[in-house]
């Protein structure tokens, strides 16, 4: 188990903050609510190294936004991991405990959309101006995989034909519009 | 470094040995890239003494790996049931032009002479032993 | 819990005299050249561009790379790595601003086709859409000698 963890269950009850040891960092889960209460819980406990700000689709489910933390030695760190809703996803910033977040903040923004409130400056930082989506979103496709031919699909016993059962290669949805018939 | 100085396994460019090759279509459907491509078609043979029904056999047409896109990850060099597929250290075949980068049939089998022996698992090719007095160590410490 | 100030290092702006081309004095099967090469280093692809260099006959005599002054004769432009759709109107001035003649080697998959992330949405596929390319070293990184091999097809005599 870890300390700074620990620290921050213990700062966030009674709010139902639980901690589980999966893989990698023990993981605490934050109420959306008291997001940057977590943090600082954190940073009070010593995590003064900030590694990194991401997020991932859970679908239906909404985000899961998630902190890497560590210890200044780095031998202690924590993932603080909070979730938001899909429509209207907003956030509070974590720039006010961890400076460096700020970048790691646009950068979310810029690939899910999703918004954080009191952040400075929230203006596009790696796509192209006009880029239109939110890339890593899981309803985003990639266009190039469903569009080009894939080889894989040629049944040697069909004799030049295609296949009889029609395989998709992998990360094309069986619902892709423009996928061939 | 000379190609035949370069370490055991070196990935450098992959051979075909077209005879062993029976169109599973595994390479192809495992390569993450998308870069190998093969044709192929059936043939029926008919009955002869040692079979007493006609049966298919696919015929290779086209086999081509698309060097360009090729990220040499070796999947499709492991995932081949019949050891078809082989890497071979020689590095050095640039081009000028992007379909330079595509080897066909004959280019993929003419690497095969530059494919060396397999190497022995442990380069020293010795059972790892430890020696009398580590063993009675090991022993007396309980461990 | 105080708060240390971070202290930003100041970057190094303007043109010096030890920060152009490099030299590359190479033989490959009998035949001997020499290259002043611009590499613009993407990715992992120009670490194997670098121990190209550090290989050639002039760092092994010198000791060190010889590098020309900013802005220098300019032989051949290596783009080794993966070049992204927002990098590349950067890479296209880079090239136009390059004297004839002036010859291009894509080092590595990515540069060639995108390579690996050739379905990505931000890669662009094959920097051939964007300047033209007179040769292109497969590999996932190419060796050193690859590079080697490749340049020397490029056409000798080229000024």
């Amino acid at each position: 188990m870890s300390a700074l963890a620990d620290a921050v269950v213990a700062a966030l009850e009674p709010a139902g903050a639980s901690a589980s040891d999966g893989f990698g960092p023990v993981t605490v889960d934050v109420p959306t609510h008291r997001w940057v209460e977590g943090l600082e819980a954190a940073y009070a406990a010593g995590a003064v190294f900030f590694d990194l700000l991401t997020a991932y689709d859970l679908g239906d489910h909404g985000f899961a936004v998630m902190a890497h933390l560590a210890a200044g030695d780095l031998r202690d760190h924590v993932l603080l991991r909070t979730t938001v809703p899909r429509d209207d996803a907003a956030l509070a910033t974590a720039t006010g405990v961890y400076r460096g977040a700020a970048w790691h903040e646009r950068e979310t923004h810029e690939m899910f959309g999703i918004g954080f409130t009191g952040h400075e400056r929230l203006e596009p930082l790696l796509l192209p101006a006009g880029f239109g989506v939110a890339p890593l979103r899981k309803d985003v496709v990639l266009a190039a995989r469903a569009a080009r031919p894939w080889p894989g699909e040629k049944d040697p016993s069909d004799s030049g034909g295609r296949a009889r059962r029609r395989t998709l290669p992998p990360g094309v949805p069986a619902d892709w519009p423009e996928a061939r018939p | 470094m000379t190609a035949g100085a370069r370490p055991p396994r070196t990935r450098g460019v992959i051979a075909l040995v077209e005879e062993s090759c029976t169109v599973c279509m595994l390479c192809v459907r495992e390569c993450p890239d998308w870069c190998i491509e093969i044709d192929s078609h059936t043939e029926t043979l008919p009955p002869d003494d040692d079979h007493r029904r006609p049966r298919t056999q696919a015929v290779l047409d086209r086999f081509a790996i698309d060097f360009g896109l090729c990220m040499y990850c070796g999947i499709c060099v492991e995932v081949c049931p019949f050891d078809a597929l082989h890497w071979s250290p020689v590095a050095e075949y640039a081009a000028t032009s992007p379909d330079g980068l595509v080897h066909e049939r004959d280019r993929l089998a003419s690497w095969e002479a530059t494919v060396p022996a397999p190497a022995p698992l442990d380069p020293r090719g010795v059972v790892d032993d430890p020696g009398p007095r580590r063993a009675a160590g090991r022993l007396a410490s309980g461990s | 819990m105080s708060r240390t100030p971070v202290r930003l290092p100041t970057p190094e702006v303007g043109p010096r005299a030890d920060r152009g081309p490099i030299r590359l004095d190479l033989t490959w099967a009998d035949r001997s050249f020499t290259l002043w090469m611009v590499d613009v280093g993407l990715a992992c692809c120009s670490v194997e561009v670098m121990a190209a260099a550090l290989a050639s006959d002039a760092s092994r005599s010198a000791g060190a790379l010889v590098r020309g002054a900013d802005g220098g004769r300019t032989d051949v432009l290596v783009v080794s790595g993966t070049c992204t759709d927002v990098l590349a109107p950067a890479l296209r001035r880079l090239w136009e601003r390059l004297p004839e003649p002036r010859r291009v080697v894509s080092f590595g998959a990515c540069s060639a086709t995108g390579g690996p992330y050739w379905d990505s949405y931000s890669v662009t596929k094959g920097i051939d859409s964007v300047i033209p390319v007179d040769v292109y070293v497969p590999g996932c990184p190419p060796r050193p000698e690859a590079l080697l091999q490749g340049l020397s097809l490029l056409e000798p005599g080229s000024a």
